[in-house]
């Protein structure tokens, strides 16, 4: 490490070498450069770390996986509603994980994915965030938020980075969504929803969508939606949370279990 | 159907393969239990790799405060890596501050950080960290890319699978009717995590020897072990 | 297609129909479910009167112990055990088999079975199977000529030897022997010894573990000493795992009555459940 730091510092040859760091540096650059991951020592890391892993027979890393999440717009705003189950392969690694991130007092954001992936990334939004509130004197507005973010993302296409996120949010005058993936989409909708679970979670919401939904039945159209999911889609469940986002900010609505959803959904069939 | 992959012998000579395998599986095991105004947490203390133990009495628990233990199994020489440069930086943080010791929540997201640096060659671990912050007890949990989640309690390693939902059961309360009303005092962490550590050690070839256990009140940090069987 | 006159000839030997369908099911990503093995550590030695085979009492699946106190000393004939490591299901089902060949070869020939043609027999079913029959042995047996011992491996090659060890503590339990073995050993002497070994492979093998059996086959008799030491206490635990009656919930409730006509018990042994 020495020399290359010593000549880092002189001016004839330091813009040469400073990509000649020392290997604690190279591992841990996103320490001072958030947007930047170590490269690991083989190309093409999406077939390569797979291989790393089926070489061996006992070891498999299990990245937290599955999910439920969803998000539709309506006359009142936006209804964001996600599961809180975590599995990695046929084990399940938490049943507590708040799948939805709070960026700002305007902003919300669904994951769904590689969770490590999401929380990860959703932190250097929520930090690029307010770095543009505090440059411009206002807030960001969701399609600016939703580019950054896009942007990112995509200087990642094809590396193994495994996301899909539900974006929502107000800017004071109207609400929007905007669904975003690892793949580099980034497409503004009125319903979307992303998952393992999402296919169940589809077929509740669009058969009760509608723009003229109250806020009540907007809530239960989510819960319920998630709900079916968390019963038929093995990786979903856990706890159902529903948020509300309006256009001068958001609240958490209902954080139920979904096993008393059940029996209460039960007992509302057998009535 | 057969072909030559059925038969290695007869493969031709001089193509040489090369492979790199830069993950080993070294065992162990890891649980944390937070309560109101402590955290206990314990790990195994045998390290072993296939069917050979390397050695019985290891520790894999790292106090990196006084009020913060992390654990840390896998592949060893990768928790080896990373706790000693996690070590280096709260080291870091403490001179640079003053002498002030960095929070419990701070290390937890530091770690996380650190483990999502190396996303696309990640470290093959298993950490659980454990700890005191304003005086009550929490547990961090991660998975082996850095996703970082709090808990009350967590079993991580070879058997977490079975740990788990003794944990679950015990102090989680899950999907119980009548619900035991048992306050979780330090003893009765301790006693769990024990309990749990012999039931693994009786089902899991890579959990046995010993339990190394902290625990972290705002005294400070105090340790026992326990022996298991060794077989 | 049977019928008296042209009676469909009965299929002998394994079932193969299966075998394409489980490759193409594990080349779309199928897990196969995995095979109880025994990791084991087995010896067997020759003293003064005889021969003392040994074992320890794991059995795996992968990484979890699925019986802590198996048999691995198998029954061939009165005068002949066979210790089995590998796949569990064929180690029980050879011996079991080579044992009733023995059986009816004793009938035909009324005389001591000789140690040699169950060896032979042995070889000959694992090598017609190319290993695929997953069969370590060490057979041991006293026979008109004497005492025996021999390691057959899965392939169907095998070993005459004076002491043998297999399984994957065979490495900790041969330097036992090695360093401890000698002839015309006395029977406690050489119960120690075997006791020691298989102890070896318990605590420094992980595929190995829990108590030690012992068998040891004389001129006249043969004496089976089933967990001949537990080498492996469970720990006790501290608190009390019971549940008060109504912990679990109950959704719903039917009853139907039966008479008790009779109450019976067969003997098998009891599993450890403290």
């Amino acid at each position: 490490m020495a020399l290359n730091d010593i000549l880092k510092h002189m001016p004839s040859v330091g813009d040469m070498l400073s990509d000649y760091k020392s290997t604690e540096e190279m591992d841990f650059i996103n320490l001072s450069q958030n947007k930047v991951l170590s490269a690991p020592p083989y190309s093409n890391p999406v077939e390569n770390l797979a291989k790393l892993h089926e070489n061996n027979d006992n070891i498999k890393i299990n990245f937290d996986h599955g999910t439920t999440t969803l998000g539709f717009i309506y006359q009142g705003g936006v209804v964001l509603a996600v599961d809180s189950r975590a599995t990695g392969g046929q084990y399940i690694g938490s049943q507590s994980v708040r799948k939805v991130v709070e960026i700002n007092d305007l902003l919300l954001g669904t994951l769904a994915g590689g969770a490590a992936d999401c929380t990860y990334w959703y932190r250097v939004l929520t930090s690029e965030c307010r770095l543009y509130e505090l440059r411009n004197k206002k807030k960001i507005s969701l399609a600016a938020a939703t580019k950054i973010m896009n942007n990112i993302i995509y200087s990642y296409k094809n590396s193994g980075l495994s996301m899909g996120m539900i974006l929502a949010g107000g800017d004071m005058n109207q609400v929007s969504l905007y669904y975003l993936d690892s793949d580099g989409t980034r497409t503004m909708g009125k319903v979307f929803s992303v998952g393992s679970g999402s296919i169940f979670a589809y077929g509740v919401l669009d058969s009760g969508y509608k723009w003229e939904l109250t806020d009540e039945q907007a809530y239960e159209l989510g819960r319920r939606s998630i709900y079916h999911a968390t019963h038929r889609d093995a990786y979903s469940g856990g706890t159902v949370r529903v948020y509300h986002v309006k256009k001068d900010g958001w609240n958490l609505i209902s954080e139920e279990d979904c096993l008393d959803l059940h029996r209460r959904y039960e007992a509302e069939k057998k009535k | 159907m057969l072909g030559i992959n059925q038969f290695p012998e007869y493969q031709v000579p001089g193509a040489v393969q090369h492979q790199f395998n830069p993950y080993e599986n070294n065992g162990g095991s890891i649980v944390a239990i937070a309560g109101d105004n402590f955290a206990v947490i314990g790990a195994d203390t045998r390290l072993s790799a296939g069917y050979n133990i390397f050695t019985r009495n290891h520790s894999k628990l790292f106090q990196l405060t006084s009020s913060a233990v992390l654990a840390s199994c896998g592949n060893w020489c990768d928790s080896d890596t990373l706790t000693s440069i996690l070590q280096t930086r709260v080291r870091q943080y403490s001179d640079t501050h003053e002498n002030k010791e960095i929070s419990l929540n701070a290390i937890a997201q530091l770690l996380s950080t650190m483990m999502y640096g190396r996303r696309f060659f990640p470290y093959y671990v298993s950490n659980i960290l454990a700890g005191i912050y304003e005086g009550k007890g929490y547990v961090y949990s991660y998975d082996p890319i850095g996703h970082c989640e709090r808990h009350t309690y967590r079993a991580g390693g070879s058997s977490s699978a079975l740990l788990q939902p003794i944990l679950d059961n015990q102090i989680g309360l899950k999907n119980m009717e009548e619900k035991p009303t048992i306050p979780l005092t330090v003893d009765r962490a301790v006693k769990l995590v024990t309990d749990t550590f012999i039931s693994a050690a009786e089902r899991d070839i890579y959990t046995g020897d010993g339990v190394k256990i902290s625990i972290i009140t705002e005294n400070g940090v105090e340790e026992r072990q326990i022996p298991l069987r060794k077989d | 297609m049977n019928s008296v006159l042209a009676p469909e000839i009965e299929q002998h030997g394994f079932n193969f129909s299966n075998c394409r369908r489980n490759e193409k099911l594990i080349h779309d990503g199928f897990k196969p479910p995995k095979a109880t093995k025994t990791g084991t550590t087995i010896v067997g030695i020759i003293y003064k009167h005889g021969v003392i085979l040994g074992a320890d009492t794991r059995a795996t699946s992968g990484n979890i112990v699925s019986d802590k106190n198996c048999e691995k000393i198998h029954f061939l004939a009165k005068n002949m055990y066979c210790c089995g490591a590998g796949t569990a299901a064929d180690t029980e089902m050879t011996t079991k088999m080579i044992a009733s060949q023995l059986e009816l070869h004793r009938l035909n020939t009324n005389r001591v079975v000789p140690v040699p043609c169950a060896s032979t027999l042995l070889k000959q079913y694992l090598f017609r199977y190319q290993g695929h029959v997953s069969a370590a042995l060490v057979l041991g047996g006293v026979d008109n000529q004497g005492p025996h011992i021999y390691c057959i491996y899965p392939h169907g090659s095998t070993d005459k030897l004076p002491y043998a060890t297999m399984g994957s503590g065979s490495l900790a339990a041969m330097s036992v022997f090695e360093s401890r073995w000698k002839p015309d050993m006395e029977e406690e002497e050489g119960k120690k010894l075997v006791r020691d070994a298989i102890a070896a492979g318990i605590f420094n093998d992980l595929g190995s573990g829990s108590n030690v059996d012992l068998c040891i086959i004389r001129k006249d008799s043969t004496q089976y000493l089933r967990n001949y030491e537990l080498a492996n206490e469970k720990g006790v635990r501290n608190l009390d795992y019971t549940y008060k009656r109504g912990t679990t919930g109950v959704l719903s409730v039917k009853k139907i009555a039966f008479d008790v006509v009779e109450e019976s018990t067969s003997g098998i042994e009891k599993m450890d459940t403290n």
